[in-house]
């Protein structure tokens, strides 16, 4: 079982470590095209040897072949439900069938793939409780799923669909914040929030800053389990660097607009802040509008209103690039996808005992390493086969 | 009201300045703003009105549209989904090199078109008004989110679009979507209060039935205003997919409550003939100045949703005093001048007799 990581780890001298990790997932990825050998754990990002990998040394000839046995040709019918249709659940989407198309090269396992998400609001959830029941009658094997629903209602909503048959898999979920023996999935793939997304965040804002300066939040919807999670992260930040101080905060429910909204209110009362904090890259780059409209001056690498987010979506990258983002942390939905199908393989068809937690790398990106970042997603955003 | 020769009391002007639609409300943001001052000076700032004029726009121009269809005795739950969709056409259409006037145009017209539909659901299906525009927004927001496959549009911004979202003012004096909500405001008070059409709007909602004995299309009416509203909501989205710079598939959601709520706290009623532009206008206000107060104040959003709820409760509970006072009004002046027909509870009943 995977510990959660320390801060640490996460800190900024990390970022070396993991961009390399990453490039090696993406050779990984290219070995398995090619079916060379590549060293145990290392066909997944961040040596994820648990939860990823289709099952230890790929690529070998006598391995490939004896997996196809055990496979022989299985269907599997997957449902696959984000709480909203985004970009960064598009970039998911493209990595999971880049890496199915993979799978099914190798050793001839079957996709059906289903999408449904909320059309809705973020909160939304009722559709994907019915979603996941509908799934579960019609005997699906897997089902992915990220909610913003209720955790409690979920556990009984997973624990139906568990004991007619059908394995729940959660992605991009903040399950750090629940005991690990209430959660009733096979595994959770994503992120710990708190030290890989709001400390990182944080951490950035005051290293930028050198530990002195105003900074406002603009969060996700008020009771998110994601704003609850990055904010103790943050906040640990903010304790460690008691020179920056958090003068107000508010609500820009995820989106650009509301976003802009809110960083206008709070720019017209501090107008002397130092950075932004958006919970995520749409709010954050709602806030760079807000503070061009108010003819303040962007971070230029010595001074302006340091502006950070997070996501990792291919439009922040770009926004990063124009100098509208400072930074972002890449919560990684190529390696959250990818692991995903790697752990449901794994779990379903080959029956290994998969981790209950298993987290991807992430990465604070910014202007001297965007290229690379947005490198990784455009790699996967053609798939060799649509599902 | 009261005449000149009647030299009334000071009460009873007081009594009479109640009595006034809408002023409740108005002693009500008064006292907001000047607690608002205590807060944070910088509340009463040029630049935060600005933003706060800026901000009201999009509530504003859907909340126009609401009225609209409220005093036609209808409901347009599909706003939201329609603004989106609209704003997904100007901004697909711009990247697919459609010179800019025609995309927003095409946006407008979405919108326009989806309000022909709600009209022909509920008179030529018979459909019930809440029940045709809530598929409307189903499918508007359906439709949107297939076609952009959940990513965002984004890369359609060009710096006349900057100008039309009110990213930059015009003149370096006022922006374009303040300018236009201004027009669109005189255009729909004018219409509601001088023209034929206004008089046959409050006639339908009224009473649906002696409109159509004195020989009123209802039909004909009602398409008009769901009309008006669609192509509010297509204007709305245009000029917000201006100010997102990105059109999500999510753009717009929630903003049907946003108008329904602003135009009742402007005193249009589900029931049907009655609301006033100017309520539309301080309904959009209220609603919008809130938030921003609340922002500045550092008010935390879980406190935010129970403070706004209480004052869109007290912005309706004054109404009702107004009400009341207006009552007590009209019987005065029954009692002061017994020959003298009282002036009208409301524009409905003028426009019914």
């Amino acid at each position: 079982m995977e510990t959660t990581p320390t801060r640490n780890e996460n800190g900024t001298s990390g970022s070396t470590r993991r961009n390399i990790l990453g490039a090696g997932a993406l050779m990984g990825t290219l070995g398995l095209l090619t079916a060379c050998t590549t060293p145990p754990g290392g066909s997944t990002a961040g040596g994820g040897s648990g939860g990823g990998g289709g099952g230890g040394a790929e690529g070998s000839a006598e391995f490939t072949d004896a997996v196809k046995k055990l496979v022989n040709g299985r269907t599997l019918q997957v449902g696959f439900t984000p709480p909203v249709l985004s970009e960064y659940y598009t970039q998911m989407e493209n990595a999971a069938f880049t890496r199915m198309a993979q799978l099914e090269d190798l050793y001839g396992v079957q996709w059906k793939w289903e999408k449904s998400s909320p059309t809705g609001n973020f909160n939304a959830v009722e559709q994907q409780i019915s979603t996941v029941q509908t799934w579960t009658s019609r005997k699906f094997d897997i089902v992915f799923i990220c909610t913003g629903a209720n955790f409690a209602t979920m556990q009984g909503v997973y624990k139906n669909a568990m004991d007619a048959g059908t394995s729940i898999f959660q992605f991009n979920q903040p399950v750090e914040l629940y005991p690990i023996d209430q959660i009733n999935t096979v595994s959770n793939i994503g992120y710990d929030n708190r030290w890989q997304s709001g400390y990182v965040a944080g951490k950035f804002i005051a290293d930028t800053l050198k530990g002195k300066g105003k900074i406002v939040q603009i969060m996700g919807p008020s009771g998110s389990d994601w704003t609850k999670a990055r904010l103790i992260g943050f906040n640990q930040a903010m304790a460690e660097n008691p020179g920056i101080e958090v003068v107000g905060t508010a609500d820009g429910g995820y989106l650009r607009d509301k976003g802009l909204s809110a960083a206008q209110d709070l720019l017209t009362r501090h107008r002397d802040i130092n950075a932004i904090y958006g919970e995520n890259e749409d709010m954050a780059l709602g806030a760079s509008q807000a503070v061009d409209a108010a003819g303040l001056k962007q971070w230029d690498g010595s001074e302006g209103i340091v502006i950070v987010g997070a996501d990792g979506l291919l439009s922040g990258m770009e926004a990063i690039r124009n100098g509208k983002l400072t930074a972002s942390v890449d919560v990684n939905s190529v390696d959250n996808a990818i692991r995903m199908i790697d752990t449901a393989f794994q779990s379903v068809v080959l029956k290994n005992y998969v981790p209950k937690i298993s987290n991807i790398t992430t990465h604070l990106v910014t202007k001297d390493n965007v290229d690379a970042h947005a490198a990784y997603i455009n790699g996967i955003m053609d798939p060799a086969k649509k599902y | 009201m009261s005449s000149f020769l009647n030299t009334p009391s000071l009460g009873y002007r007081v009594e009479g300045l109640l009595a006034k639609p809408g002023s409740g409300l108005v002693a009500l943001l008064v006292l907001f703003i000047i607690a608002m001052t205590f807060v944070a000076p910088s509340f009463l700032s040029f630049g935060n009105w600005e933003n706060i004029a800026n901000q009201a726009v999009f509530v504003l121009l859907l909340a126009l549209g609401m009225t609209i269809v409220l005093i036609a005795r209808g409901i347009d739950l599909s706003v939201g989904s329609v603004m989106g969709l609209s704003a997904g056409v100007a901004a697909f259409l711009i990247n697919q090199g459609l010179i800019f006037p025609l995309a927003l145009l095409a946006g407008i017209g979405c919108g326009l078109i989806c309000g022909l539909l709600n009209a022909l659901m509920i008179t030529k299906l018979g459909l019930p008004d809440f029940v045709a525009t809530l598929a409307m927004l189903g499918v508007a927001r359906g439709v949107l989110f297939l076609w952009t496959e959940g990513t965002p549009f984004t890369r359609y911004m060009t710096p006349e679009y900057r100008l039309v979202g009110g990213q930059v003012k015009l003149g370096g004096i006022i922006t374009i979507p303040i300018i236009v909500a201004v027009v669109l405001c005189i255009l729909v008070s004018l219409m509601l209060r001088k023209s034929l059409i206004g008089r046959h709007l409050y006639a339908v909602g009224g009473s649906p039935d002696a409109a159509r004995l004195s020989g009123i299309s209802v039909s004909a009416v009602k398409t008009f205003a769901y009309v008006v509203s669609g192509g509010c909501a297509g204007l709305a989205g245009v000029i917000l997919a201006g100010r997102a710079t990105n059109v999500a598939p999510t753009l717009g959601t929630g903003y049907e409550i946003l108008a329904i709520t602003a135009a009742i706290i402007g005193g249009a009623a589900l029931t049907g003939g009655q609301g006033r532009m100017v309520g539309a206008i301080l309904g959009a206000l209220t609603i919008t100045l809130i938030a921003n107060a609340m922002n500045i104040a550092g008010v935390t959003s879980e406190w935010q949703q129970v403070v706004t709820g209480i004052i869109l409760l007290l912005a309706i509970l004054l109404d009702r005093i107004t009400a009341y006072f207006k009552k007590r009004q009209t019987s005065a002046e029954i009692e002061q001048s017994p020959q003298q027909e009282p002036t009208p509870a409301t524009a409905p009943r003028r426009a019914i007799s």
